[in-house]
């Protein structure tokens, strides 16, 4: 279902003034875009699994029998009603949302700060920037825990959200990377005009950097949209503070698990993002890269 | 102009006399952009790391208070066979997911870069398995390769070729999380896809009129005008391959029959151990076998080596950026 | 620059000391019962567990029960919690009134670490019934002697065979020993021509399913230690176990028996092997029985006692291995006196375990709710509620290591079955000492 979304608006961009002139190049048409249509298919079929096993009664999912033997479409509807799927809706939202608005907050400015300023300590910063993401979460989560707790933010989604506002090595790195292939002739222009810092990186560097801006929004939100261990730690006791991804919970327990429910919901949780992806992608996958503006 | 890691050099720059209000500001500018950075990174980085090189020196259970026991944690690990199992792993998947991720993604962008129509379908096709959740793609990814009856298996039977046993055979479980982690690769290949259509057009026309064919022209253009983009790519799949958990964990329950949706961790590491990644061989002894004292010094040795390779190889590629770009620029 | 690093330093410390703040506030005493709520005292109590669905239902259903001795205590279950939910909870101070868990191997260091608080006070206190529980029950609730838990319904493992294809191969009763197994097991497999398994009598394989060391031990008289080492070198049950596993595997060849295998479907599905008739014989736990008439109606199956070792028959006849669901008063929970009644609710109260039995499908956790009329017992459950009656159950061996010697032993099971280990003696020596060497440095 989601394989078929229309995309009219990236298939217009692209170069389809480019049409085959001679036989070589008709075979050549055929072998790239069967070579593209095969690849798509393979990435797109174990998603046709999900979708597949979704729609399937509970004896037959995860079963070696691949096609459904009765298409339960309900079983979308049903999975509304064993958990309340439009709250936790509301709070992927919520922690997507805010998460990605408290990224770009904080990240740009710093990025900016690593690209564009120079300062003393500034490469020993860029390599801890790094070296943050290099902690393994399950350990970093311990003494974190203890102090969300003793400020009594657990059972909710604070814990999650508030460090966007202030750091996120993923984001900072990829930001500096797009910022560092913008010439800093434009940079030092802007100055000379009487810009300060801050006008010369709203002014300048925001939207010649909207492409990598706009990546690093995406993946951020992707991210926290499909957060699975951060929810369970710090809202698993508070039902209404679920988010999406914590939903697959409920479809497994002590001694059964509801494949068809796990996988619709599963799916569920992609279409947001799917969406976001289809709609979003044209303002990056032109430019989305390091090397910016060419001189 | 330049896309690199490079240093900034300072003494390039440096200010004329007199210009010490200025230097002053920009002091304070850096400051202001950094502060809550540089806040978040104290409290969510550094704090966490410091905790943690001191839990490493003590034996703490996570009820009772942590109690000084100097190197123990350590030495113990030094005569501990799983942890260098879990190394041994680990190092496996930096090396060979690392490579398979970017090479794939290559590959995959530079399919998609010469494409003409159906573009935007293609694209997100190959975009869409990244946005599934962990557990559930990997659980996808062990019903399609299931050895007897899986569509991959029925594809082999077809062609007569006995498909391995992927997750339950030790020698194909790494190369079987490996493949997920490939079919995963759509946000590097957005990237990748990105700077190579962003290579100038004129750069392929001029190397056209000098004779060079498809190959040669992205050997010789389009790599290289995206090297930085592929330095991303490395240290993000590192960084990714450092920390394989819920794929392993996943998968080997899976192999053992008792997957769940949540991921199962009551079998870690099966078959024989090769999916004990370091991550979950961490995890196993900070939560399953209550001794965050030990896991606390694992997750220390795995950040100074990671952190290590880091510094290394960010010097690495400025170097190179140095001699191919030729000098720091921008 | 060195003023922000002075910062820095400056927060970490009072990040670190308001840690072991957290870390140091104990909350409810250790030693000592806390009151039983007052009839006026307006209480909620949190109760968390790892259920979910109608078994969160019907477990909700049996807490509320207990509003009929204590209308003023509201109960407020959240289900879906972990065991790491439950040790974070506690470290931080915000723990549930009441946790459970389904993982009995945790109870060591539940126990030791006193996460869970020790309930002794309270028994002393109220002499609850403690006979009623069965021993085996008794023992993996406690750790040397420190009851930190108590029971709320148990699983307990026998052999489940498939009677067409017992009977197909001449075999009208259930095999009762060990070398019957090997013997049952042989004549009920079918191999394709080219040596592929179709049918698998019995599968040995070591951590598929429920063939998990410390649910086989028992029936092998396998015994884990000895003046409080890991003996499993010097007991003649884990060699024999080994040598049964090694002898069915090499009858279907190792590469043969991991195609098949690796291709059966998975436990919690419709998939299972046994659903799908490809095996004939299988350990499992008394829950199958509803599932196997839920997706599964056309396999005709009978249970029975998992068979035992040949040459110790007698004594080991009609032994068992069991697990289950614990619950226990974590350490600074709120109302720690409510809680025990709670607790004490969902262990003995007779009415509340035999609806909760019949509603999940578990063997209740007391004598005279093994017996009580309206306990729904069909032919194959009977099996395991008479297993549970005979009194020789055995549980999970509690250490403070967590789950470390299954998987030491599984470890080794699972090389040795692939034929990587030659020399028995010497791996069980080895795993002995993994054992040994993580007990030491866990030091309780």
């Amino acid at each position: 279902m989601t394989t078929t979304l229309p995309n009219p608006v990236v298939v217009a961009r692209e170069e389809s003034h480019a049409k085959p002139r001679s036989p070589r190049q008709i075979l050549d048409w055929v072998a790239i875009h069967s070579i593209g249509l095969a690849m798509g298919l393979i990435f797109a079929a174990p998603v046709v699994f999900v979708l597949l096993t979704a729609v399937m009664s509970d004896d037959q999912a995860f079963t070696a029998d691949l096609w459904p033997r009765e298409w339960h479409w309900e079983n979308f509807i049903e999975v509304f009603e064993k958990a309340p799927l439009v709250r936790y809706l509301f709070n992927s939202m919520l922690y997507s949302l805010l998460a990605t608005l408290g990224m770009l907050l904080s990240s740009i400015p710093a990025a900016y700060a690593l690209a564009k300023l120079k300062w003393r300590g500034q490469n020993v910063v860029f390599l801890l920037v790094i070296g943050a993401m290099m902690l393994p979460p399950q350990v970093v989560a311990v003494p974190l825990y203890d102090t969300w707790s003793s400020l009594g933010l657990t059972g909710t989604l604070w814990p999650l959200i508030v460090p966007y506002f202030l750091f996120d090595a993923f984001s900072i790195f990829l930001l500096r990377q797009f910022m560092l292939t913008i010439p800093q002739s434009y940079v030092d222009a802007a100055r000379v005009d009487g810009c300060t810092e801050f006008q010369a990186l709203i002014r300048i560097i925001v939207p010649m950097a909207r492409p990598g801006i706009a990546a690093t929004a995406l993946f951020c939100f992707l991210f926290t949209w499909n957060d699975y261990f951060g929810p369970l730690l710090y809202t698993s006791e508070v039902k209404d503070q679920w988010t999406l991804s914590l939903a697959l919970a409920s479809f497994k327990g002590m001694h059964f698990v509801q494949w068809n429910s796990a996988m619709a919901v599963t799916l569920l949780a992609m279409l947001p993002a799917v969406v976001l992806f289809v709609f979003a992608q044209r303002s990056f996958v032109k430019g989305i890269t390091f090397t910016g503006v060419k001189g | 102009m330049t896309a690199t890691l490079e240093r900034v050099d300072v003494r390039r720059t440096a200010p004329a006399k007199g210009r010490s209000r200025a230097r002053a500001r920009n002091r304070f500018t850096v400051l202001a952009f950094m502060a809550p950075a540089i806040i978040g990174f104290v409290l969510f980085f550094g704090y966490p790391l410091i905790a943690t090189v001191i839990f490493s020196f003590t034996k703490y259970d996570l009820i009772n208070p942590p109690e000084f026991i100097g190197l123990g944690n350590y030495t113990f690990m030094w005569g501990d066979k799983l942890f260098w199992t879990s190394i041994e792993n680990t190092l496996w998947f930096v090396v060979v997911v690392t490579i398979a991720r970017t090479v794939f993604a290559l590959g995959v962008a530079s399919v998609i870069a010469r494409l003409k129509s159906g573009v935007g379908l293609i694209r997100t096709l190959c975009y869409l398995p990244s946005l599934a959740p962990p557990v559930a793609a990997t659980l996808v990814f062990f019903m399609v390769l299931r050895p007897n009856g899986g569509p991959l298996n029925k594809v082999l039977d077809f062609f007569g070729v006995d498909s391995p046993l992927w997750f339950s055979d030790p020698s194909w479980a790494k190369p079987g999380v490996t493949a997920i982690m490939m079919w995963v690769c759509g946000d590097l290949m957005i990237i990748m896809l990105a700077a190579i259509l962003d290579v100038p057009q004129e750069q392929y026309e001029a190397a056209e009129l000098d004779g060079a064919g498809p190959i040669r022209r992205w050997w010789h253009i389009t790599l290289p005008t995206i090297s930085p983009v592929l330095l991303f790519g490395i240290v993000n799949s590192i960084i990714l391959a450092l920390q394989l958990f819920t794929q392993a964990i996943v998968a080997g329950s899976a192999a053992t029959g008792s997957a769940d949706p949540t991921g199962s961790t009551k079998n870690l590491g099966y078959p024989q151990n090769s999916l004990l990644t370091f991550p979950t061989f961490l995890y196993q002894t900070g939560f399953r076998y209550f001794d965050m004292g030990y896991a606390a010094a694992m997750a220390t040795v795995l950040f100074v080596i990671s952190f290590a390779v880091t510094i290394v190889l960010v010097n690495k590629m400025r170097k190179s950026s140095h001699a191919e770009e030729g000098g720091p620029g921008a | 620059m060195r003023k922000t690093t002075r910062a820095a330093l400056l927060c970490v410390a009072a990040a670190l000391s308001l840690t072991a703040c957290a870390a140091g506030k104990g909350g409810g005493s250790n030693s000592g019962a806390a009151a039983a709520p007052g009839k006026d005292d307006k209480i909620t109590l949190t109760v968390w567990s790892n259920y979910s669905d109608r078994e969160y239902e019907e477990v909700t259903k049996a807490l509320n029960s207990f509003k009929k001795k204590y209308p003023n205590i509201e109960i407020k279950h959240e289900g879906a919690q972990d065991d790491d939910k439950i040790t974070a909870g506690i470290r931080s101070g915000n723990p549930p009134d009441v946790a459970m868990s389904f993982t009995t191997d945790n109870i060591g260091s539940f126990c030791s670490t006193g996460a869970f608080q020790e309930l002794k006070p309270y028994i002393d206190r109220d002499k609850p019934p403690m006979d009623q529980i069965n021993e085996a029950v008794r023992s993996y609730t406690e750790y040397k002697g420190n009851r930190c838990a108590m029971p709320m319904l148990t699983d307990i493992y026998g052999l489940y065979f498939n009677t067409d294809m017992l009977s197909a191969a001449g075999l009208t009763k259930p095999p009762s020993t060990i070398s019957e197994l090997l013997d049952y097991a042989k004549k009920t497999t079918k191999k394709a021509a080219d040596g592929s398994i179709e049918v698998a009598g019995f599968l040995p394989t070591m951590m598929f399913y429920n063939n998990r060391p410390q649910i086989w031990a028992p029936f092998f008289g396998a015994e884990w230690d000895k003046d409080g080492k890991s003996a499993l070198a010097s007991s003649p049950g884990w060699t024999e176990m080994f040598k049964f596993q090694k002898d069915l595997v090499d009858f279907y060849g190792y590469d043969a028996l991991e195609r098949f295998r690796a291709g059966l479907g998975q436990e919690y599905s419709a998939d299972h092997a046994f659903h799908q008739g490809k095996i004939a014989m299988m350990m499992d736990g008394e829950y199958r029985t509803a599932f196997l008439k839920a997706q599964a109606p056309n396999i005709k199956f009978g249970t029975a006692p998992f068979p035992v070792l040949d040459s110790k028959k007698s004594e080991l006849q009609g032994v068992g291995f069991t697990t289950g669901t614990i619950m226990g008063i974590p350490k600074g929970a709120k109302n720690p006196g409510a809680a025990w009644e709670l607790i004490k609710h969902m262990t003995f109260d007779k009415e509340t375990i035999v609806s909760l039995a019949n509603g999940i499908k578990n063997v209740p956790s007391t004598k005279e709710s093994l017996s009580d009329p309206n306990l729904q017992v069909d032919e194959q459950f009977k099996t395991f509620i008479d297993l549970a009656k005979s009194g020789k159950l055995k549980g999970n061996p509690v250490t403070p290591i967590g789950d470390a010697h299954i998987k030491a032993v599984g470890d080794y099971a699972t090389e040795w079955q692939s034929g990587k280990s030659t020399d028995l003696a010497a791996g069980l020596k080895g795993v002995d000492q993994q054992i040994d060497d993580q007990i030491a440095k866990a030091g309780k």
